[in-house]
């Protein structure tokens, strides 16, 4: 996706994105309302209201104002209008919260939070590499300190667990 | 007597040594999460759950409280120094309070703000103390219709109330509907949409959904414009020696902003859904309709400051009365509370203040106490919080996902409900962009499994009749309470467009 730089172009990226999404959002209430009418039953076998009939209920509505907002701001900016020259940011932070996730039970909490610290530190906070490398180390262990030791919370432990 | 009675055992309950320290510990929390921009009470509170675990659970309902009106005094900090609301209800704050700061006014309207979120929350306390027990006796002969009225009131009034388009809204409850149903149907025990999963069998929790919407989004959407560039160079300086303290004028100027915005703040805040962003507002819109110099209105009119600050206050404690005596949460930060109340083996409902009176009055007892705590805070400590302001988003924001998720794993100990929280922070992140309700959605999977069992219910009582509604003296009642608030909702947003 390229950063829209004038003002028709940058509010049909907005458009198309929030199209994207309303898509995205039409196809998932598509499969929760064919499954609630194919799958659930509307009547329980007492001759009552049974686990189809609110699924239902929510699923077609669902649909119906989905398919209605989709055609009718078609043609309607967001209202956030252009796509902000900073997307690219929120991007790489998300993707390095799904790495971080994905470490969390192949490395182990503190490992994995120490890595996600370092790597977003990195991106967001550059040029500052004393400041980072502390907060990266720093932050993570006592909230290790504070889960792990203090509340005696359950945290990921990962495949190689930590010796403490 | 009887409710000075009660009142005098919930504080025996809360001035217990251990209770203060947690009260404490809340209301600090609470106005540090009220600072950080972005990252509102709901997120806070379903992030620090599991730090109650090992408590007892009045302690931890109490700190747990303390951390939800806590948010409401910080947020107006950086509204009036930074002209950056720290969470939604504090917006009208910046209206006249950002304006005062820029005119070396900053100290008294820290001061003023402090003073007037005391009177709030206090008077809203004190009416929680006389009419929570009406309530609760009331509501005692509510069925599933009234039960299943009043969900479909909540959710209407904070699409109708709450900013963005209601169509919106109205597919956000919709889709927290739909998450509600994920899991076993209660009356019949068959699975509905869990892919045959043993994770899925006891259906969504909302703490992943409400951490992953109000922390992730709200956290994605502030990296999307722009916020981690900016240092603390828009605040406000102000001297703490010299002119911090606000003049007699200024209490006599706004002596009646304080108890209109009270009244009206504890009214809406009573109202599921309406809650403290919509009461701030309207106390705005009400003092500047009442003011004899509406023209200084923002342009640093104390009353514009005062007014919206007593209201949120207010309507915080208010929204405890649905929450405490229907067990009904009027918003996303209830929402939290309320699962708080569930884990702790607590039902709150009609009942609650009859059966478990220390819990219910040890709570509304500690909430004097906090917002005592909370003014004394608020005018010693400032300097304290100027200086959290003053951390960079850059750093702050890794530090809020990487509290986000371990406390998010920490609850279950779940690798499924974290890849949960990503994913509904991706979607907050677009419902944010786009103007859909995440509070909604959060309130709706929450209340979801009430609706839908009470509607069961009811047409079952009915033999499949929708006019059970207009039979019941109650639910009328409920439907013209509704309808009221509905029209003002609407002649509210009206009223906005047309400025």
């Amino acid at each position: 996706m390229q950063v829209s730089r004038g003002p028709t172009g940058g509010a049909m990226g907005g458009r198309a994105l929030r199209a994207g999404f309303l898509l995205a959002l039409l196809f998932v209430a598509g499969w929760y309302t064919w499954t609630a009418f194919t799958e659930l039953n509307y009547l329980s076998s007492a001759g009552r209201l049974g686990p189809g009939f609110f699924p239902r209920l929510i699923g077609a509505s669902l649909v119906l104002l989905l398919v209605y907002s989709f055609f009718a701001d078609l043609r309607r900016d967001p209202p956030e209008g252009a796509i902000s020259p900073y997307w690219r940011t929120a991007a790489v932070v998300a993707l390095l919260c799904a790495v971080f996730v994905g470490l969390l039970d192949l490395v182990g909490g503190l490992l994995a939070m120490v890595a996600f610290m370092a790597g977003a530190l990195w991106f967001l906070n550059r040029g500052r590499t004393l400041q980072s490398a502390l907060v990266a180390i720093l932050l993570p262990l006592a909230l290790y300190l504070m889960f792990s030791v203090w509340l005696k919370a359950t945290l990921p432990r990962g495949l190689l667990p930590l010796p403490f | 007597m009887e409710v000075l009675d009660h009142l005098l055992l919930g504080l025996s309950v809360a001035l217990t040594p251990i209770n203060l320290a947690y009260l404490f510990a809340g209301v600090m929390i609470g106005m540090i999460v009220g600072i950080i921009p972005g990252f509102g009470p709901a997120a806070g509170l379903a992030i620090l759950l599991p730090i109650t675990f090992g408590m007892d659970p009045t302690s931890a309902v109490i700190m747990l409280a303390a951390i939800y009106y806590g948010s409401m005094y910080g947020g107006t900090i950086t509204s009036i120094l930074l002209n950056t609301p720290g969470e939604s209800s504090t917006v009208a704050s910046t209206f006249d309070g950002y304006p005062l700061a820029q005119q070396g006014r900053a100290g008294p309207a820290l001061v003023m703000q402090a003073v007037a979120s005391f009177v709030g929350g206090t008077l809203g306390v004190i009416l929680i103390t006389v009419l929570a027990p009406l309530f609760s006796q009331v509501t005692r002969s509510f069925g599933p219709p009234e039960f299943f009225l009043l969900v479909m009131m909540g959710l209407a009034t904070l699409i109708v109330m709450v900013g963005g388009h209601w169509r919106y809204g109205l597919i956000s409850a919709l889709i927290g509907f739909a998450l509600g149903t994920v899991g076993v149907d209660l009356e019949t025990g068959q699975t509905r949409f869990t892919f045959k999963s043993a994770e899925m069998i006891g259906g969504i929790d909302f703490i992943p959904i409400a951490i992953g919407l109000f922390g992730l989004g709200e956290l994605y959407y502030a990296l999307y414009m722009g916020l981690h560039l900016k240092g603390s160079g828009g605040i406000v300086r102000y001297d703490k020696e010299q002119r911090f303290w606000p003049d007699a004028r200024d209490f006599i100027e706004t002596k009646f902003s304080l108890v209109r915005g009270s009244l009206l703040g504890f009214a809406i805040g009573v109202i599921p859904g309406a809650g403290a962003t919509v009461a701030s507002l309207m106390a705005y819109s009400l003092e500047k309709s009442a003011s004899p110099t509406p023209e200084k209105f923002g342009k640093g009119a104390m009353a514009g400051l005062v007014g919206p600050e007593a209201a949120n206050n207010a309507a915080s404690s208010g929204a405890m009365v649905p929450l405490l005596t229907l067990g009904i949460p009027g918003s996303a930060s209830t929402a939290v509370l309320l699962a708080a109340f569930v884990l702790w083996g607590l039902t709150p409902g009609p009942l609650l203040m009859a059966q478990k009176p220390e819990f219910a009055w040890g709570l509304i007892a500690s909430m004097y106490l906090g917002n005592m705590a909370l003014l004394a805070l608020n005018i010693f400590a400032i300097p304290l919080f100027v200086l959290m302001i003053k951390l960079p988003y850059r750093i702050l924001a890794p530090a809020v996902i990487l509290i986000c998720t371990i406390g998010t794993y920490s609850v279950n100990g779940s690798i499924v409900e974290t890849w949960l929280m990503f994913a509904a922070g991706l979607a907050g992140f677009f419902m944010r962009l786009y103007g859909f309700s995440p509070a909604a959605l959060v309130l709706a999977l929450v209340l979801g499994p009430l609706a839908e069992q009470s509607l069961r219910q009811t047409l079952t009582i009915s033999r499949g009749s929708f006019g059970i509604f207009l039979d019941r003296p109650m639910s009328l009642w409920i439907l013209a309470i509704t309808a009221v608030v509905l029209t003002a909702g609407i002649l509210m947003r009206r009223t906005r467009r047309g400025r």
